[in-house]
């Protein structure tokens, strides 16, 4: 139980952390940050779409970030990146579970 | 400790394929149907939600009196099949029997073919052009030559070691939730049959391949099987898969499979 509530205790610093950080950060002329996101969300697209487990929208979340981006819409561009990113991540999630799917009857 | 998982999950998919049972499944499937519909006949489901709501089916009835919108384009299909030459392949020479043998199992390209895939290929054969496979042509000549099968039963067999696993394959498709909604076919067309999405009802997936391709309100137009599958797809928010791919040419193996012994009708008009 001791171990659990460090574990937590432990998580829930770092998160608030990572948050305060990431308010300090000036996200707005970091180019990096853009492309870490697109890169990941391209790769998880990739992947997801090799398994026929895409999603309907991530594609044109993709296109879009990169057109905000060149557009100098940096915070907009990284935001829909990383949102784009999430879903590939979700969609990961699903393939998992997909491999044990039936019927619940 | 990869190569003990890749293994692992090697011998669970083995597992699942060799436990295939067409038989079981579809048994387990009609008695899910049964409980949520206890006063529906087998026989009916061809009709799909039209046998559940009375207003529906009151509307639907009224439609089939009259010239159903689809009559045209199934006859041109017919017109269609004969003008291109499509009585002259051999998997399409007879249409009543091409319609009954759709989808089965090519033991020789490990691949499940489609009533679609055989037109297409024999159109290209005989005019050397190309067919979409979702809409237009190849749905008005599905239609005709489903048409002339209306009355047989559906009889896919899944024999062989790749037919079942072309089977399996399918059915977790069916069953695997996907999209940005988290849902799968089931979700909607077995579990949730008969309740209403928004102004619809909920057709049931047992009698959905007895009446395709058809004409659709929301299309104004004939679809084939996959078009539907891609249009649930995308409210799903999942990508929609091409028609014809393998997933979708394997879960039509399935899907078509759970309606064994169901009569094709010629009635094919849904909203």
């Amino acid at each position: 139980m001791k171990r659990v509530l460090l574990i937590a205790l432990v998580l829930f610093t770092l998160t608030a952390l990572a948050g305060y950080m990431g308010s300090l950060y000036n996200w707005n002329n970091n180019s990096n940050s853009f492309k870490y996101a697109i890169v990941a969300a391209e790769i998880g697209y990739k992947e997801n779409l090799a398994v026929d487990m895409a999603w309907r929208d991530t594609g044109k979340m993709i296109k879009e970030a990169k057109k905000l981006y060149k557009s100098g819409k940096n915070v907009a561009a990284i935001i829909l990146a990383n949102k784009a990113h999430q879903q590939t991540v979700n969609a990961t999630l699903q393939t998992i579970l997909a491999k044990t799917a039936g019927p619940r009857f | 400790m990869k190569k003990i998982i890749t293994t692992m999950v090697c011998l669970s998919f083995l597992v699942r394929v060799t436990l295939a049972d067409v038989k079981f499944d579809q048994k387990a499937f009609i008695n899910h149907f049964k409980t949520i519909f206890p006063s529906v006949e087998l026989a009916d489901y061809t009709d799909g939600v039209y046998m559940i709501d009375q207003d529906s089916r009151e509307q639907f009835e009224e439609i089939l009196d009259g010239i159903p919108p689809y009559e045209e384009a199934v006859e041109d299909g017919g017109k269609e099949y004969f003008k291109f030459g499509l009585n002259k392949c051999i998997a399409l020479k007879d249409p009543v029997a091409a319609r009954i043998q759709h989808p089965y199992f090519n033991e020789v390209t490990q691949q499940v073919v489609t009533l679609e895939t055989a037109i297409k290929n024999c159109y290209q054969i005989q005019t050397g052009n190309n067919l979409s496979y979702n809409k237009g042509r190849i749905a008005r000549i599905s239609a005709w030559i489903s048409d002339q099968a209306a009355g047989q039963k559906i009889n896919v067999k899944v024999e062989s070691f790749g037919a079942k696993a072309a089977y399996e394959k399918g059915k977790i498709f069916f069953y695997a939730k996907r999209g940005q909604f988290n849902m799968s076919c089931a979700d909607c067309h077995v579990y949730n049959a008969g309740r209403k999405a928004r102004a619809d009802i909920l057709s049931p997936a047992l009698g959905h391949t007895t009446h395709i391709p058809m004409y659709r309100v929301k299309w104004t137009g004939m679809g084939t099987l996959h078009r539907r599958y891609s249009s649930c797809l995308k409210n799903m928010r999942a990508d929609p898969l091409k028609a014809q791919t393998e997933a979708l040419r394997n879960m039509e193996f399935f899907h078509q499979a759970m309606s064994n012994g169901l009569k094709i009708t010629a009635d094919r008009y849904r909203k």
